[in-house]
């Protein structure tokens, strides 16, 4: 009987570890306003990136709605002869097209197949605002306690903006 | 930094401040010990993900922005040193541009140097597409880096460099996390070699006080 218990036990670490392996190899990161997400990919070959709705709003914030791609007040409408581009039904789970969407938006898309990891970087929509307000772009960065300072914190005040780096 | 100090310190203006940011993939690691060294009064922070380097679209440290007290960007990037250690590499003499800085702490928006809106607006380009899919290649090289993948990081810095040549904050950051010789079959000095007599820093031109 014990013996037939450890047997079982490690068909079941044997299958786990098979498992989890599989999972490594599968998995896909996808990297959104600088915030990294595991998602399930599509297993399908291509060279698009399909992630499922759920995992579309975990990694963006963007859902599909009737009138578009929409996070709070910005929504992006897909051309109605194209939404087979974008959305594909499968089974029981629905998929979105996340390159699809960034060549819609202009959006840069760098990709390491290896490591399953996707950048997206900044929409056409962010890029480049502040040039006909000149208005300083704002940031949020730590000091060397990991205090947080923003820029707008300073309103009132002249700032001298300075990078510099060790290398 | 032990010169932004002093030079902050001796203005002593509560209108004016400094805003240093390091662009230092290794974060408090690397620029940690400068910062400790310099015991600033002024604001100094890390930014491991070149946020301030993508957001303001900058090539090249130092580079300063003036900012007034609107938040309306009055001077943009230009390069800035606080004194002239290394001159005989650049040819930018420090002072012209800590007297222009006094003048503008003293005389605000009425400075000879505050630039007209106008001519900001001349100076500024919105990114090119190039630039900003160098700066999506070097996050995802970033990224990988810190995730210890440094060897899969390499091809992406160097997508990021071909894309943006002219970018030194994206090859310079990039040797100094390698071994540049061996991983990219160059080094720094041999960069400026290269330019042979071309400037290092864009040119800066100051107005004349009258």
């Amino acid at each position: 009987m014990i013996k037939v218990l450890i047997c079982f036990a490690l068909f079941g670490l044997l299958a786990s570890a098979t498992s989890s392996s599989a999972a490594d190899n599968a998995r896909t990161v996808v990297i959104y306003d600088g915030r990294s997400t595991d998602v399930s990919a599509s297993a399908e070959p291509s060279k698009d990136l399909w992630i499922t709705m759920d995992d579309l709003k975990r990694a963006t914030g963007f859902v599909v709605k009737p009138q578009g791609v929409c996070r709070d007040e910005l929504c992006f409408p897909l051309p109605a002869k194209r939404k087979d581009e974008f959305i594909l039904k499968k089974g029981k789970a629905t998929w979105f097209n996340l390159t699809a969407f960034a060549t819609l938006v202009k959006q840069p898309v760098a990709r390491d197949e290896k490591n399953g990891t996707w950048y997206f970087g900044k929409r056409e929509d962010e890029r480049g605002t502040y040039l006909a307000s000149l208005e300083a772009p704002n940031f949020t960065l730590p000091d060397i306690s990991g205090k947080m300072h923003s820029l707008a914190d300073y309103r009132g005040k002249k700032v001298l903006l300075i990078t510099w780096a060790s290398w | 930094m032990p010169g932004w100090q002093k030079f902050y310190h001796d203005l002593n203006d509560k209108n004016f401040e400094i805003i240093s940011i390091a662009q230092d993939t290794g974060g408090v690691k690397d620029a940690g010990q400068w910062i400790t060294a310099a015991k600033p009064e002024y604001t100094a922070l890390i930014d491991d993900k070149h946020v301030v380097t993508q957001l303001y679209n900058m090539v090249n440290v130092p580079t300063a922005v003036w900012i007034n007290e609107k938040g309306m960007i009055v001077r943009p990037n230009e390069v800035a040193y606080v004194d002239n250690r290394y001159k005989a590499m650049h040819g930018i003499d420090a002072g012209p541009y800590l007297d222009a800085i006094r003048d503008w702490v003293a005389n605000g928006d009425r400075s000879v140097f505050v630039m007209k809106e106008k001519e900001v607006k001349e100076r500024l380009n919105p990114p090119s597409s190039d630039r900003t899919m160098a700066d999506a290649e070097f996050a995802l090289a970033e990224y990988l880096y810190k995730n210890g993948h440094g060897d899969d990081a390499i091809p992406h810095f160097k997508e990021a460099q071909r894309l943006d040549p002219e970018n030194w904050n994206y090859k310079r950051q990039a040797w100094a996390l390698s071994d540049a010789e061996k991983n990219y079959g160059t080094s720094f000095m041999k960069e400026v070699q290269k330019l042979n007599g071309k400037p290092y820093y864009a040119p800066r031109k100051l107005p004349q006080k009258p």
